[in-house]
């Protein structure tokens, strides 16, 4: 019983890197510069999970963990923007190719997802108080 | 009389448990109050620890129902005694010694996690002990 539980902890923990990865994208929507303030548009990044060995429980269940983060291969968007410092030789500026929707709906995703494992959590808990009942 | 009717049954250890899970409760409630606190290292009790002690202890008081010379033995060389409060102190030290973990990914989930499975053993330990109590009501009592 106290294995489904790490299963479910996981799950949450997975949930939230992958919502924290959406909105980095989202926040960056409009980031021209990297880190160090050269002109280099952000690119969008995703979380990738793996099954994770090391939390099992007895019915053969697995729990989850963060492969990697990795960075979206997509050509940043070109706006005409001759007045931008950041603009090329034709007046060009690099913006981040994300796309808004796709970011909502995956954060919706995740969200959805993160409320199922509580919902197993909840369910796991009420398993172990019924059978504790039995003895009282 | 009164001593050994408690004494032979679960409830040491039970309060033990309690015991144990209470100061765990503890620990784990300030990772919890000092989530965003910098450099903060998360601190838990040894569970694993603390089962170890209460093994021993289990198996020292079954061996001194059998022999008599057990427990003054064990004493001398440092044991579980088996019998009386003495033989539970090592397992009430369990509840003192902190571990820090150093990993850096230990989560808000994670702690929430321990917190309710610390719960979880720490009302089973309260249910049985109930459930030892009454059954001596009802004999107290001759009722039900």
């Amino acid at each position: 019983m106290f294995n489904a539980l790490d299963v479910s902890t996981s799950g949450l923990v997975a949930q939230r890197t992958r919502l924290n990865a959406i909105s980095s994208n989202l926040a960056n929507m409009s980031t021209t510069r990297n880190e160090a303030g050269e002109p280099d548009p952000y690119t969008p990044r995703f979380v990738v999970f793996k099954t994770d060995e090391n939390i099992t429980t007895s019915g053969g269940g697995q729990g989850v963990s963060i492969d990697r983060v990795e960075y979206a291969n997509v050509e940043p968007n070109l706006k005409y923007e001759p007045g931008h410092p950041d603009a090329n030789a034709e007046g060009y500026v690099a913006y981040p190719n994300i796309d808004m929707t796709t970011e909502f709906v995956d954060a919706l995703g995740a969200s959805r997802a993160y409320e199922a494992n509580i919902g197993v959590i909840e369910v796991t808990k009420d398993m172990g108080e019924r059978t504790l009942q039995i003895l009282a | 009389m009164l001593s050994s009717m408690f004494e032979s049954s679960t409830i040491p250890l039970l309060e033990q448990v309690v015991n144990f899970t209470q100061s765990r409760h503890g620990v784990l409630a300030g990772n919890i109050a000092n989530i965003d606190t910098p450099g903060y290292k998360t601190r838990d009790l040894s569970v694993e620890n603390f089962q170890a002690r209460l093994q021993d202890a289990i198996a020292a008081k079954r061996q001194a129902s059998e022999s008599p010379t057990y427990a003054l033995n064990a004493q001398l060389a440092g044991r579980p005694t088996g019998s009386g409060t003495e033989n539970w102190e090592r397992v009430r030290e369990a509840s003192k010694d902190i571990l820090f973990h150093d990993n850096h990914d230990v989560s808000l989930e994670t702690q929430v996690t321990e917190i309710s499975k610390n719960q979880a053993q720490h009302n089973l330990a309260l249910t049985i002990m109930n459930a030892q109590f009454r059954l001596l009501r009802a004999a107290v009592t001759e009722r039900t």
